[in-house]
Parts: C-alpha cells; structure tokens; sequence
C-alpha cells in the first residue's frame, strides 16, 4: 500500500499512527466500535478498511474533502446505505453489543436508536406538530387517531408534552410555539434544520449521526445549530460529518480524518488532531495544502 | 435540556430473535399463493372446478385448503397471543383493516340473508348492518395478533366448509333479484378462492414477521406484489392471446422465397386468393404522414413561442389550459367536429385528407405537451452561454435549443403517431366509404398541377379511404357475413403498427433521459 | 403576459421594423385571416389568400428571419386557441336546433323516438355514468396500488422492465380491446354468467377499466416518483418502515399528482367510445331496474358512434347527437380544468421544499 512509505511528521509510517490510534484511549464507554469497514459501490470502493471506536455522549467529528467517504460512513452507521440498491457493506458496526449488519437485526429498533439529520432539511409537509409526533405515532407510542379517542386512550397530553419537550431540545420552542398546526415547509432553513433535529429526538434515540447539518444554512442559522450539537451531546451520542474544519475545531471532541479514496488517516482527540497531526497529509489537509 | 431522553429508556434489543412462528405462518401464505393460480385459472377455463388431480376434485383441494389455512391461522394467533411465540403484536389493528373485515361481514350476512333466507331489505339491511358494526368492534378490542388471524381464519372457514359441505357446489346456482345476470358454482369457487387467498396472503406473512410495523409492512407488501403480478400477467395474456389468434390469418399463405405475405400485401376482392387488408395498411400510413405534416410544425412552434418568447403569466396559462383540454377531449368529439366542421368544407365527401386533418388535430396537442416539456428541460445555462456571446434569440434558438430539444420532440411525436394510428372514434365519419377495398390510395402519383385555382390537386387526397383500426371496426359491424378470423388478423397487425411506434418513443425516451442524468 | 403588455409588445416590436417589414407583416396577417374566413364561408376561395400568406411567410423568412420565426411562432400558439374555439362552437351551434326544440327536457328525458322525433339523452348519460363508475372503481385503486408496487416496493431492476412495459400496455389500441369484449368476453360472458343479451354495461366497464388502469399506473408512479428520496429517507432514519414511509409520506405529499391521475383515468373512461359501441347492443332504453348493471344499453359515445350513418337524413337526430357530444365536451373539460388545478396545487406543495 502505498501509504507505507507516506512521510509523517514523527517519521513514523502511516502504518504505525494507525496502531496507535486503534489503541485511541478516550475516557468513558465507546457508543458504536466499527471494525474494518469496507463499502463498495458496484466496482468502486468507497470505504477502505474502516475501524474506530465512537465514545458515549461526546461529538465526533468526521471530516475530509469531498469525495472522501465520510457521508457514506455516516450512513453505514444506521445502515441508511441499504436504500442504496449498488452498496454493498463488509465488515462489522458493534452496537448494544450486536453486529447491526447481522441477519436478524431489526431495522426499525436500530434506526430508533441511532437517529439522523440530513445535510439539507427535509420535514415532511406536515405541520410542525406532526413531524415532531411522527416517530412516535409509527412506533405505537402516540396514538391520537379516531379509534384510540372512542376508547379513551388519546394520548393528546403525551402529544404536547412531546411537542414542547423536543421542540425546546432543538432550541426551537419559542420561535415557532404559537404555529405548531403551521406546515413545516413554511419555516426557515435553520428552523427547518432544528424541527429536523427535534423530530429525531422525539424517538429518543442514543446516538445522532449528522451529515453536514449546517451545509445549507447561513452563518446565524448555523450558529446556532452549533451551539446546539454541544448541548446535546450531553445527553447523546453525536456523530458529525462536516467539510468545515473550524466547525469541527470548535464543537467536537474527537475528530476523524478522512481523505481520498475512503480511507480513515488519522482518528484522536480534536485539539491533538488539529494542533499537532502526526500525519503529514493530514497535517497538508489541515493546513489547507489541499482538499 | 430535557430531563428525559437520552439512554435511560427501557430499550427493545436490536436484534429480534426467530420465534418459529414464521414458518407456520407461511402455510397459509403459501396456500393463498396456489388458490390465487388456481382461481385465475378456474376462471380462464383452464381447469374445472370437477376437474381430479390425485383422485379429488379441485372443488375438495381448494375448500380443504382453506379449512386448512384457517386452522393454522387460528393456531397462529393462539401461539402468539398466549405468549407461546415472540411476537411483536400492537395493542390494536387498524380502523381500516377492521373496517375491511367489517365489510366482508357486511356483505356475506347481507347475501346470505336476502338471498339463502329470502329476507326482505327491512330484515337483511339491519342484520348486516349489526355484523359490520360487531365484528368491526370485535376486531377492534383484540390485540393485533388476533385481530389478523381470526377474522381471516373465519372467512377460510366458512367458504371452506360452504364448499366442502356441497352447500355452494360446483352445480350451485343464484339468480339475484334485479340482475340479469345469474352466478354459478364454479365462478363462486374460483371468487372463493381469489379472496381468501389474498386474505391467506396478507394475514400469513404478517405472522411470520411478528405482527407489528414490520408484520404490516411485509402483509402490505406481499398483497400489492401478488396483484401487481396479477395485473401483469392479464396484460401480457391480452397480447398473448391476440397473436395466438391473429397469427394463423396473417401467415395464411406465407412463404419466404420468393416472399409472400398475401393477408399484409393483398387487397380484399375476388381477385385475391388471400384477401388482404393492404389498402388498410396504407391508409393508416398516410393518415400518419398527413397527421404529422399537419400538426408537428404547428405543435412545435407553439412549443418554442410558450417556452421561449412568452411571459409566463396569464396568457401561457390559458394556451396550456387550452392545449390539455384539447388533449382531454373524446375522440368521438373531433370526429363529430370534422364531420360539421371539415367535411362539407373538402369536397362535401368522406376524404382522406378529412381523416389526416383531423388526426391532426388529435396529434396536436399531445406533440405541443412533450415538445413543450423538452424545450423546458433544455437547461438554462446553454441559452444564458448563447446570449453571453452576443447571439441573437432567435439564433439561439435555432442552433442551440431546437437540436437539444430535438429528442424529447421526437419522442413525443412518436408516441403521438402511436396513439393516433390505434384511434377509429375520430374517423369514423369523414374517412371509409368501403373498408374492405380492393385496392391502396396512391396518394403520390395522384399530384396533378392545372392551370386554374388551385393550381395543384390530388385525386386521392380527396377520395375516401380505409384505414386498420375502421377496418376491425367494420368486421366487427358486418356481423355474420365477415370472418373472425380476418379480425383477429386484423387486430395483430394493428396491434404489431401500434405497438412498434411505442415501443420506440419509449426507448428513446429512456435512452436520452439517461443520457441527460449522466 | 397580460394583454395590455402584449399588444405593448408587439407595437414596440412593431416599431423597430423598417416599412417594407411592416407593410409584409400587416399583409401576412391579413391573408391569414382572409384564408380563415374564406375556409369557414367559401372552402374554394381559400387557395389566393393562403398563397399570399406563404408568399408573404418567404419573404420575411429570407428578410427578416428572427421577426418571422417570432410571428410564425405566435400563429402557432395561437392556433391552439382557435382549434379549442372552432370545436366548441361548431359543437354547440349544431347542437342548438335539438336543444330549441326540446328545452331542458333534452337533458331530463329519458325518451329517444326517432318516428316521433323526440330525443332525450337520460339514458345516454346513465350508460356513461354507470359505465364511467365501474371503470374507475377497477382503474383507480389498481391503478394506484400498481404504482406504488413500481415506484416504491418493486426492486431496481424489476422496475425498470416493469415501467415501460406499462407505458406500452398503454398504447393497446380501445378497437382492441373492443374486439376481445365483442369476440370473447361477451359470449363467456352469456354462457357463464347466462346474460340474456350480447353485451351489458358491466362487461363495457370492466374493459374499460382495464384500458385506463395502465395510464393511470403511469402517470400516478410520476406522481410517487417525483417525491423526494430526502423526504423518504427521513422517515425510514426515524425508524419507520418502508410501508408506513409510503402510507405517511409519499402517498400524502403525492397525493394531487394521483389524484390527477383518477381524474385523466375518468375522462378516459367517459369518452372512450370503440369498446363501448362494440360490445354493446346500443339499445336506447335505461336497464330495467335502473342499478342492473348487467343489462344493456348506450352510452353517449357509442349513441354517436352507432347512430350517426341513420342519422345522416335525418337532422333532429343528428343534432341530438350533436347534443350528447356537447355534454361530453363539457364534462371532460371540467375535469382537465379540475386535474390542472389540483396538480398546480402539488407544484406548489412540493416547490416549497427548498
């Protein structure tokens, strides 16, 4: 492989960096461990031998050019790359202790679980309040159709309480709480972006993968949905891919490089990474020498 | 944020583990697929429902079937609703599965009461209004499990033991009041069938997923699926069956060397040994060629002004308003408006050139649609690239919109002539005096240039003409006298002309669609 | 453009030129007419003008190309616009002299005595009505679910084969269909179901139904198509499944496109003439009970198409025929109108995505 002989900034290969971040020490439980990941498209590779541990409740950042793979990565997550009929995956997804690409594996629980933002909002033409319910009413947990009302088991309250909790989580409440019967196609692409945010709260899942969140929007917009990945890592686990470096500098606390050809160079903690990478592509990358 | 949310749910595990129950669930998806084959078939007349396979009738093999398929639903739901199985049943099924068994209850009590009972509309209309209501509620209080199972084992069931039981057997037979027509065994066998296998269908692989989304999901699924084959296969039967019988008359008397092909290349009379539809043949192509010579610069040119030169606004509005009711517009009116508009107008006679023009007319708005839409799909950027150059509108339109546009126009064209060659309605009118003529209009030979107005004319372009669809038509209308066989002739060459136009306008059109995404 | 900015256009245009271009272009215009004219009073008469006219087309194409193509272009355009206004009028007008001597009872009368010459088209518009019931009651829910199955269930490759092999099912001509119906279908008919006579509105139903359902396929699996994947991909990432992704999202936000798509399957069925005048025995006289839809009679379009060679002597009946061509025309039109209205509705709907 060609990376073999790749000078580094310690001299060491890049062979060796990747031994090392394998070994990549974060404090606390790891979330998702993927253990070499490839994924073809047709003949191509998108994704050569992937394997990193995500951690609980922290923001990780994937970044790289584009073309890189890391949107692919993200979807391999929550195994959104089965809706694309040429993707084949290799390789395993560790989650909850099961391989998520095994047979039985259940796809609705999953994707439960692991929720996602898309890079361009995409609310359903629905109003406000029924994208925020939507999870929920497909999973059973919400029912407030004619039937449930005759046998008195509306579940209107749980409805609002939903509403308002997830809506106040994405930082939205108080822009749109007066509209909430208002189509969601009405709203702003920011507000859009965090109805989207807050609907996938709404199933509550443990981990949320983010592609490109803020690509879309304006400086304000985006701000803002910076603002709030850091709070929500809180309570969650977010993966996050982005094109934009400083947004990964300032909001996460691991990053992943990716650089062409789909694969994974360099993998620590955000302030080693863009301080002092050990390899020197992705030290050119960083530094803006290329991609 | 939120004080809940986040890991500290009680979570489902990812992984679903096989509970077994999938595959006694497939016994009545399996049975239904076979029933649904075999209910086509009975009605197809293929088989009889006394027909014997391994010494019993279909009649006994379908109703055991389904007594079969109910007693393993029936286990199925008790398995799971006892907790026997892993399942993943929601507290309640669906209103609109409810309603729909509510409905098959509705009907079965209505027949049963009014006809078996002989019940008048004051007892009938009440009894089955009770049981869609009953058993509406009743599937509606049980938890899904049951509520898909049951209802659908109670329908196997009953069907299945009215069959087995002779009490609706293959010499059953009812009348209904007010009806013309009567019902007999077989076809109620064959209903029997089709319904319960489709219910079979649905209620068997919900089951083996577990009930819930997923079990909904898969049900769903396989129900569209078996009727989207369905529908498929009685399309492709449609065409099969008009060349079964059509091919016989189109090779009578075909060889290949020297080649012949007497019911294509021969006229009708008494000249011929094979009577032919020739002159219907060629009828249709210059019906064709005179539509297209009419309308496509017509269609085209409006395309280019609504797209290029006019503001979008109102007045493009109307002219799209005008053109899809133009599009809309029954066949049968343009022909009654070129039987008052044209034909006392050319010659005061059926014509040839009534029947291009108003084809033409037809064709009309269908080319200005897809042409229209071509132009649009040219993308901006060419014409915004022209004019950066300093090229004049028109230019740019001629050189860089038109040959872009040119594949989508084409198409459209293409499958316009398809649709226009198939159509009798318009012609019907203004263009045959005697469809089955001896000999083809030949309408090049037939230019004459005189001195006078107007100057050129053309004997065959105002002399009538048949065409192939009218020609079906006509066998059809001439009863007794016409054989059935020059029909189904008829109906395979029309079919094999129709067909190749669309054929082709549907090949190009995905060809350059694709070429467009790349 | 609204008139006013039109007509401003077209002086403005109109002064740029040089005077032999605007002496060509008035002249053109007025031969145009002139040949209009001539052709609706005296068809022989209209050769001078026409000649003119292409004359007049030569000289500008050679002088003054981009102006020429421009007006040429416009004629065409408007050429639409007149086709739609001679076909109504001369629909109409021929249809008035039934409609004065019959009044409102033309359209409440179940009566058609041709010695008598008293003609109502009750049972005409029954025949349609029923018919057109039937036909979509198969066409409609097939159809959708038939798209759906392409659109969001079938696999790539199954759709790709599938798609076009509908549209192609499509292009079966209706005298087709109406032979199989005359041939077969009427005498399975007679022995199965022991139908007194050749031909009822059930059997003309069916087959029409199954003539719209590829059309209706089509067109509904454009509307499903046209969803976005980002929309459906929304749905599945909160964990719902495929199905409640099509009942929940594609279906509701395509839910005008489909509706067009009944509405063209309806105007299909009502004007579809061939199958219907074929396989029925076209007897004018409503079924006796009035819901037996096993028994026979005529429909609007197979009364056209079945009487107008008796008609030709005699001009009440031609104009009653007139007439039921007029209600047809109508109706079809009001439901291109309505189709046009709602799928305008679902540009906006899903143009607002963005």
């Amino acid at each position: 492989m060609s990376q073999m002989e790749t000078q580094t900034t310690t001299g060491e290969t890049e062979e060796q960096i990747r031994d090392e971040w394998l070994e990549y020490d974060f404090e606390g439980e790891s979330a998702l461990s993927v253990e070499d990941l490839d994924v073809f498209y047709g003949n191509d590779q998108a994704l050569q031998s992937i394997s990193m541990d995500v951690p609980e409740k922290s923001v990780t950042a994937l970044i790289g050019p584009s073309g890189c793979g890391k949107s692919t990565f993200l979807r391999c997550l929550n195994r959104m790359n089965d809706r694309i009929d040429a993707a084949r995956v290799e390789g395993t997804v560790e989650f909850d202790g099961e391989n998520i690409y095994d047979d039985d594996v259940n796809l609705v629980e999953l994707r439960k679980r692991i929720g996602m933002v898309f890079q361009s909002p995409n609310p359903f033409p629905k109003s406000i309040r029924e994208n925020i319910s939507y999870g929920p009413r497909k999973h059973g947990d919400i029912d407030t159709g004619l039937v449930a009302r005759l046998l008195g088991r509306d579940d209107r309250d749980e409805e609002e309480e939903l509403v308002e909790r997830c809506l106040r989580g994405a930082a939205l409440w108080d822009e749109v709480h007066d509209r909430l019967d208002d189509n969601a196609l009405g709203l702003s692409g920011g507000q859009q972006q965090r109805l989207c945010i807050a609907r996938a709260l709404a199933v509550s899942p443990d981990v949320l993968l983010m592609d490109e969140p803020a690509s879309a929007l304006d400086p304000i917009a985006t701000s803002k949905i910076e603002d709030l990945v850091e709070e929500l890592a809180e309570e969650y686990t977010v993966v996050i891919v982005t094109h934009n470096m400083q947004q990964a500098a300032r909001i996460s606390d691991q990053t992943a490089v990716f650089l062409t050809g789909g694969e994974l160079v360099e993998y620590g903690d955000t302030d080693q990474i863009f301080e002092n990478p050990q390899s020197q592509r992705v030290e050119d990358y960083i530094t803006g020498k290329f991609g | 944020m939120s004080e809940s949310g986040g890991a500290n749910h009680d979570r489902a595990n990812i992984v679903t583990e096989t509970s077994g129950v999938d595959r006694l669930a497939g016994v009545p998806a399996v049975f239904g697929a076979v029933a649904f084959v075999v209910g086509w078939a009975i009605v197809f007349r293929w088989v009889h429902v006394t027909d014997v396979l391994a010494g019993v009738t279909y009649a006994t093999l379908l109703s055991a079937g389904h007594v079969l398929a109910a007693v393993v639903l029936c286990a199925v739901g008790v398995l799971s609703t006892t907790g026997v199985v892993d399942t993943d049943p929601d507290d309640s099924t669906g209103l609109f599965t409810a309603l729909a068994f509510g409905a098959i209850a509705f009907v079965g009590v209505g027949l049963t009461a009014s006809q078996t009972f002989d019940t008048g509309a004051g007892v009938w209309l009440p009894a089955s209004v009770v049981a869609l209501v009953l058993v509406t509620v009743a599937v509606l209080s049980v938890p899904e499990d049951l509520g898909v199972t049951l209802p659908v084992a109670a329908f196997e069931l009953v069907v299945g033991l009215a069959v087995l039981t002779d009490v609706i057997g293959p010499s059953w037979t009812w009348s209904p009041h007010g009806f013309s027509a009567s019902f007999v065994g077989p076809i109620a066998i064959a209903a029997f069938a089709m319904v319960g296998s489709l219910l079979c269908v649905w209620a068997g692989t919900n089951a083996s997923q577990g009930f819930g989304s997923r079990g909904r999901e898969l049900g769903a699924y396989s129900l569209i699926s078996t009727y989207a084959a369905a529908l498929l296969a009685i399309l492709v039967l449609l065409i099969v069956f008009v060349v079964q019988n059509g091919i016989d008359q189109v090779l009578k008397g075909a060889q290949l060397w020297p080649f012949k092909l007497p019911f294509v290349l021969n006229g009708y009379g008494l000249q011929y040994d094979v009577n032919g539809i020739f002159p219907a043949i060629v009828g249709t192509v210059w019906l064709v060629v005179g539509a297209v010579v009419f309308a496509v610069p017509l269609a085209v040119g409006a395309a280019v002004y609504l797209t290029e030169y006019a503001d979008q606004g109102r007045f493009t509005r109307i002219v799209e308003t005008a053109t899809n009711g133009l599009w809309s517009t029954p066949s049968i009116v343009y022909g009654l408006f070129a039987f008052a508009f044209l034909l006392p107008r050319i010659q005061n006679n059926v014509t040839l050139l009534t029947g291009q023009l108003v084809l033409g007319f037809m064709l009309l708005p269908l080319v200005l649609i897809t042409s229209r839409e071509a132009l649009q799909n040219v993308p901006d950027e060419y014409r915004d690239a022209s004019a950066a150059l300093g090229v004049t509108q028109w230019q740019t339109i001629r050189s860089v919109v038109l040959p872009a546009a040119i594949p989508g126009v084409l198409t459209g064209v293409i499958l316009g002539v398809g649709r226009i060659a198939g159509e009798t309605a318009p012609i019907l009118l203004v263009l045959v005096r005697e469809p089955f003529s001896a000999s083809a209009p030949s309408v090049i030979g037939s230019f004459h240039f005189t001195a006078s107005a107007p100057f050129v004319t053309n004997e065959a372009l105002l002399s009538p003409a048949t065409a192939l669809p009218y020609q079906l038509f006509a066998v059809i209308t001439a009863g007794v006298g016409a054989s059935q066989e020059f029909g189904w002739g008829t109906a395979l060459v029309l079919l094999c002309v129709v067909m190749f136009f669309y054929a082709i306008g549907i090949t190009t059109r995905i060809y350059f669609r694709r070429k467009l995404r790349q | 453009m609204s008139g006013a900015s039109t007509t401003q256009a077209i002086s403005r245009s109109f002064g740029e030129l040089d005077w032999p271009a605007r002496i060509a272009g008035l002249v053109g215009a007025l031969s145009l007419i002139a040949a209009f004219a001539a052709f609706i009073v005296e068809p022989g008469a209209v050769v001078f003008p026409a000649l003119v006219f292409v004359a007049v087309a030569l000289y500008g194409w050679f002088a003054h190309q981009a102006e020429t193509a421009r007006s040429l272009t416009f004629l065409a355009t408007a050429s639409t616009l007149v086709i739609l206004g001679v076909i109504t009028v001369y629909l109409f007008v021929k249809a008035v002299p039934i409609l004065r001597q019959m009044g409102a009872s033309l359209l409440t009368s179940a009566v058609w005595d041709v010695h008598g010459g008293r003609y109502g088209l009750v049972t005409m518009m029954w025949g349609t009505l029923v018919t057109t019931i039937i036909a979509t009651l198969v066409s409609a829910p097939l159809g959708v679910a038939g798209a759906v199955f392409i659109s969001e269930i079938a696999p790539k490759s199954v759709r790709e084969a599938v798609k076009p092999a509908i549209e192609l099912l499509a292009g079966i001509p209706s005298i087709v269909y109406g032979y199989i119906g005359f041939v077969v279908i009427n005498s399975y008919m007679m022995d199965l179901f022991r139908l007194p006579t050749n031909g009822s509105l059930f059997i003309v139903g069916l087959v029409i139904g199954v003539m719209a359902l590829p059309t209706v396929v089509s067109v509904s699996e454009d509307a499903l198509n046209a969803v976005p994947n980002a929309m459906k991909d929304g749905s599945v990432a909160l964990g719902s499944t495929d199905w409640q992704t099509t009942k929940s999202v594609s279906v509701p936000a395509a839910i005008s496109g489909i509706s067009a798509a009944v509405i063209l399957g309806v105007g299909r069925a009502l004007g579809e003439t061939m199958a219907a005048t074929v396989i029925l025995a076209n007897v004018t006289q409503l079924p006796e009970p009035l819901y037996d839809v096993f028994g026979n009679t005529i429909t609007l379009t197979s009364a056209i198409a079945s009487q107008y060679g008796v008609a030709a002597g005699r001009p009440t009946q031609l104009s009653a025929l007139f007439a039921a061509g007029v209600v047809l025309f109508v109706v079809v039109l009001a439901l291109s109108v309505v189709s046009q209205t709602i799928e305008r509705r679902m540009q906006q709907t899903l143009g607002g995505d963005q």
